[in-house]
């Protein structure tokens, strides 16, 4: 036991388990500590059961339900835009554009939002592109760095079994690497995750998670808004996990 | 041993490669003929050694086409015409390629890497099936049929990696440092392909490189040393071939290793280490 202190020590899965509780432990702990007393900074963790049960009954099943559909438009039109540039980028003419792309990320979205909010009408359309030319910026930096740091060897060996370039293309890249995209939705699905309270401020009436925040936050409603941003987590997680799952179960040879 | 050599395999003249103005490799010039001998089929194993950074992995990304030579041209015999002095420019895929880490597709099998290697063959799919799996059993692979690269052994790529390239580019073939990091067993297995590709067709060349000087004197019956060649009393900044060593002219080509082929190890290090 006393190895849980040495750097680099390997342990058993009791232990990790073990280690694992007792941080859950310390936290919970803090959290009841911390919410006692009159003046305290975090909600009870009553009133955040209470706030969950409340949001429960206010449809806060459909809400998930909505920001997931929002999140999932976004980031398949993200993807395909993000996908055709990377691929691409090995292309000396679109290279540039495709850098350009990546670039964007430093542009502030409210700029973005002031030029889609002329160019769409509808409010959840809007939503989705919002996200779309946020998450392609994204998306397209991390897939591009994919494509640079596949190995000349991989190049190599494709062109010395006689492929043509496009087919180098399609065998190393595009085939030879899809496991490597679920892994950069994956990684990335996390910061459309985190701008669903924006983004979803935009149209209060397609509802969503972001919407519930928003309400409570007006109220002051801490245990809601705390038990909000649980739930948030939790689904942030569950996604993350069922990619990783699907990546892991679909392409064996995955070793990321 | 009695031998002739016949028409030209590999022909190479005056290559040489530069990235900018960093001539890596300048002024190569091979020829390397057809070894026949009676009563036994007699591939071609020629070794390439020298020291690190004079140019070996250049010199074989040129000669199999996968870079395009500054200067001078690399020629292969045309196997597919009928007349024997037909000759082709390099291309790539013309020239098997096996790299020091023995690439393969991550994402295919080593069943779906091989039945790709002979995706461009005119074969039914029966008979291509059946190439494949005689491959596999000959190469002792049988049981690693459907696994990935990430899980085979070094050995069971390098013998995957080989066997594509059999498959994909004909007669000849490249290998960069084939027995780097491998053991004794492994190093043994290679033998035995060398062995395998040479004994099953005339034109097999195997063109390889290697830092076991000994290795290169058994197994090869042609060596070229590169290194950086001395010009007027200077040493030049790119590689170059400084030696060449013809074991069959030498009559040690094909033999078992004794003190002759210990006498030419012995040159081989001097030169290199001159170079």
């Amino acid at each position: 036991m006393k190895n849980i202190l040495t750097p680099f020590e390997k342990i058993n899965k009791n232990t990790k388990l073990f280690i694992s509780l007792g941080w859950v432990f310390v936290v919970v702990l803090t959290w009841y500590l911390s919410s006692m007393g009159e003046r305290h900074l975090f909600p009870s963790p009553q009133q955040v059961f209470q706030g969950l049960a409340e949001l429960y009954n206010e449809g806060l099943v459909v809400h998930i339900g909505s920001s997931l559909l929002l999140c999932f438009s976004a980031i398949i039109i993200a993807i395909i835009i993000s996908l055709i540039f990377s691929y691409l980028s090995t292309i000396p003419l679109v290279q540039p554009v495709a850098k350009a792309l990546s670039k964007l990320r430093y542009l502030p979205l409210t700029g973005i939002t002031f030029y889609l909010a002329i160019l769409i009408s509808d409010a959840r359309t809007m939503q989705i592109w919002v996200l779309v030319v946020f998450m392609s910026t994204y998306l397209t930096t991390s897939l591009l760095s994919m494509v640079n740091s596949i190995p000349q060897e991989e190049f190599d060996h494709a062109r010395s079994l006689g492929c043509n370039r496009w087919e180098v293309l399609w065998e190393v890249v595009v085939k030879g690497r899809i496991d490597y995209v679920i892994d950069v939705i994956r990684q990335n699905l996390a910061i459309v995750w985190m701008m669903l309270v924006t983004v979803e401020s935009i149209l209060v009436a397609a509802g969503g998670l972001g919407f519930l925040i928003k309400n409570s936050d007006k109220f002051m409603n801490h245990g809601r808004i705390i038990a909000l941003q649980i739930v948030i987590l939790v689904v942030g997680l569950l996604i993350d996990f069922v990619l990783d799952y699907l990546r892991k179960g679909f392409f064996r040879y995955s070793k990321i | 041993m009695q031998y002739t050599s016949q028409n030209t395999l590999l022909y190479v003249e005056n290559l040489s490669v530069a990235y900018g103005d960093k001539t890596i490799i300048k002024d190569i010039n091979i020829v390397e003929k057809d070894t026949v001998r009676d009563g036994s089929v007699t591939g071609q194993v020629i070794a390439v050694v020298g020291r690190s950074g004079t140019g070996k992995s250049t010199f074989f990304r040129a000669l199999t086409g996968l870079v395009k030579p500054t200067t001078g041209k690399v020629l292969i015999a045309d196997t597919t015409t009928d007349s024997i002095d037909d000759a082709k420019e390099v291309h790539e895929g013309d020239i098997g390629f096996v790299d020091q880490k023995y690439t393969l597709f991550r994402n295919k099998t080593v069943y779906e890497a091989l039945q790709f290697a002979l995706r461009n063959k005119e074969m039914s799919k029966e008979e291509k099936d059946k190439q494949i799996l005689t491959y596999l059993k000959d190469w002792g692979l049988e049981k690693a049929k459907d696994q990935y690269p990430c899980e085979l052994s070094g050995g069971q790529r390098q013998r995957t990696a080989i066997i594509e390239q059999i498959f994909c580019s004909g007669h000849y073939m490249v290998l960069d440092e084939p027995f780097s990091g491998l053991d004794v067993g492994n190093i043994q297995d290679v033998k035995n392909a060398f062995k395998l590709i040479t004994e099953s067709h005339e034109f097999n060349t195997i063109i390889y490189s290697t830092h076991d000087i000994e290795l290169a004197v058994e197994l090869a019956d042609s060596i070229y040393v590169i290194g950086y060649p001395e010009i007027d009393g200077k040493k030049m900044p790119y590689g170059s071939i400084v030696k060449h060593i013809d074991m069959k002219a030498l009559g040690i080509a094909w033999k078992e290793f004794g003190l002759e082929h210990l006498d030419i190890v012995k040159q081989i290090k001097e030169v290199m280490l001159q170079s």
